[in-house]
């Protein structure tokens, strides 16, 4: 079984990797240090699985060599489940990610990291209502001090392929 | 099915209105500062002051460790004990292992286990636990960002933008991440001007560690000459190169208290990278050079290469020795220096001679990897050899001029 840790660039994507792997890789919170992935392996309920740490990228149409790497991963690894990691201080832009994932038919969980930040900021997320409308568990991280890493990895399991025509008119009923 | 862009962030835009509520932000002092370093009015003076505060924090750090420490420890006790006790004295074994017999200081007896230790472990360490340090703070702070807004204007006169900043500073460490973090760069004529120009122009932090202790008055000099080189190929190589130089549009993280176990955790993998990468490579270098000397090959070469070296460049014959053992290591190459006998100026056009002639080893091999995706490695290397040959003959020439017109060469 497969993880595949994906998100923009500078959203703690390696932070969240460190915590469910416990594998000794560094980080750094400018553009462009997570260029060659990482692999690593947790076991969550039991069953194995290997993660990914897929380099950063803004959407699934590449613009640099970095790009180009995170999708041929996604790409090579169709039965995986997919931790999108979203900075929880700009939901919207990382949702458009999220969103093409998920239309590729990808199992994805979404993870609002750097939740702490979204707090001091005075932002409140709806989680509730995230989670029904998109159909998809949504988990408020802070990877950096491993908040939530553990409730990130428990619904991994649970994640489904979301149905589009469903999805599509469950936002418009908002 | 999917959805089109268009669609996608309709669906996106109703998700958030109905599900995100901002509060106001309140003005924290963090965020006073973070304003304060992107604007150029206080950013500049602000990154002039950073800079040079880590440059100082360098020089001492280096200069406690490896002045007051190393070079005694080295000097009065390692080199005179590994005098006396080593056996065969006059066989070549002892001339590759231990050096001159008559040496009274670590710099110059040049064996591998005298000063091939004293450069790597004496000198390199400090300077580059120091320079890491100093770099795994710039980027865990968020600060690396903020220096690649302020840098962009300029970086645009020369094709670049600001975030080229990052490849030169991490080359200032050391020209391997440096090239390898090319990589970030849009474009393949980007990429290729940033390998070429790190690579000749930026000396790493082993190579000034060692400037530093060998001739702390001439490095600033040095640093200044390069620097100047990098800015005028870049305006050069920006105008021949064929390709594009896009705008970045970036967002610029909050800063961020560091966090110390990352930094440790940093800071060990990249020493422990250098003692399996780099001090084998020293040590070998010392080897290769003495067996070289041995066998004659040295005084053939500079005999061959002389009438370059002292007409068109203006120094000795023997500055052959170190652009040999440059291949392998700049810091020991510069290091090497010390045994030859030259005036100041010299002395700097050799260094700069040494920076410039040819990236080490591990640069090389890394612009070899790196340029497969960046055009092809051919290409990348022809092109890369045609750059450096005319560099080392123009810049490495102009400097000889320059010190006739001063009247110091």
């Amino acid at each position: 079984m497969k993880i595949l840790l994906m998100g923009h660039p500078n959203v703690g994507k390696s932070a969240v990797f460190n915590r469910l792997t416990g594998a000794n890789i560094t980080e750094s919170n400018y553009p462009g240090t997570t260029v060659d992935y990482t692999v690593g392996y947790t076991i969550i309920g039991g069953q194995e699985y290997e993660i990914i740490d897929v380099p950063g990228t803004f959407s699934t149409e590449p613009k640099d060599e970095a790009e180009q790497v995170a999708l041929d991963i996604l790409a090579d690894n169709e039965d995986a489940t997919v931790i999108s990691v979203l900075d929880a201080t700009k939901v919207e832009r990382g949702l458009y990610l999220s969103l093409e994932i998920i239309e590729e038919g990808f199992p994805v969980v979404i993870a609002l990291n750097m939740w702490d930040d979204a707090e001091k900021r005075n932002i409140h997320i709806d989680l509730e209502r995230l989670r029904k409308v998109l159909g998809v568990p949504v988990v408020p991280t802070v990877a950096i001090s491993g908040k939530g890493i553990s409730e990130l990895a428990g619904q991994v399991p649970r994640a489904e392929r979301v149905d589009l025509k469903e999805l599509k008119r469950r936002i418009e009923s908002l | 099915m999917k959805f089109t862009t268009e669609e996608r962030w309709k669906l996106i835009d109703r998700i958030a209105r109905e599900t995100i509520e901002y509060g106001g932000e309140e003005t924290t002092t963090k965020s006073i500062l973070a304003e304060l370093t992107v604007k150029p009015a206080t950013g500049i003076p602000f990154a002039v002051a950073i800079l040079y505060g880590f440059w100082s924090f360098f020089g001492s750090f280096a200069g406690f460790f490896t002045d007051g420490f190393f070079v005694r420890i080295f000097d009065e006790y390692w080199l005179p004990w590994l005098q006396g006790v080593f056996p065969y004295e006059g066989s070549w074994l002892y001339y590759i292992l231990v050096g001159d017999p008559e040496a009274t200081n670590s710099f110059e007896a040049f064996g591998m286990l005298t000063s091939g230790l004293f450069v790597a472990i004496g000198i390199v360490l400090p300077a580059i636990i120091a320079f890491y340090f100093i770099i795994t703070l710039l980027e865990d702070s968020g600060y690396m960002p903020r220096l690649a807004v302020l840098v962009d204007t300029f970086l645009h006169k020369i094709g670049l933008h600001g975030f080229a900043v990052v490849p030169m500073i991490l080359s200032l460490g050391c020209n391997v991440p440096g090239v390898e973090s090319t990589r970030t760069l849009e474009t393949k004529k980007q990429r290729f001007m940033m390998m070429i120009l790190l690579s000749i122009f930026i000396p790493c932090g082993a190579q000034i560690g060692v400037m530093l202790s060998l001739i702390p008055e001439y490095t600033g000099y040095i640093m200044l000459y390069l620097m100047v080189g990098f800015f005028v190929f870049g305006f050069i190589l920006n105008r021949v190169i064929p390709g594009k130089s896009p705008e970045i549009i970036t967002d610029v993280p909050p800063f961020r208290a560091p966090e110390p176990q990352n930094v440790q955790r940093k800071m060990m993998t990249k020493i422990k990278g250098f003692f399996a990468d780099a001090i084998p490579f020293v040590l070998l270098g010392v080897g290769l050079v003495n067996v070289l000397y041995l066998g004659g090959v040295i005084d053939w070469l500079s005999d061959l290469f002389a009438p370059v070296f002292t007409t068109w460049f203006g120094v000795p014959k023997e500055t052959v020795i170190p652009l040999i053992s440059g291949f392998l290591r700049k810091d020991l190459a510069v290091a090497q220096l010390s045994a030859i006998d030259m005036t100041g100026f010299q002395l700097i056009t050799s260094v700069v001679l040494i920076s410039i002639y040819f990236p080490c080893i591990a640069t090389f091999s890394m612009i070899v990897k790196e340029g497969r995706k960046s055009g092809g490695v051919l290409r990348v290397l022809g092109g890369s050899l045609l750059v450096l040959g005319v560099v080392v003959f123009l810049w490495g020439g102009l400097l000889h001029l320059l010190g006739m017109l001063l009247g110091v060469a």
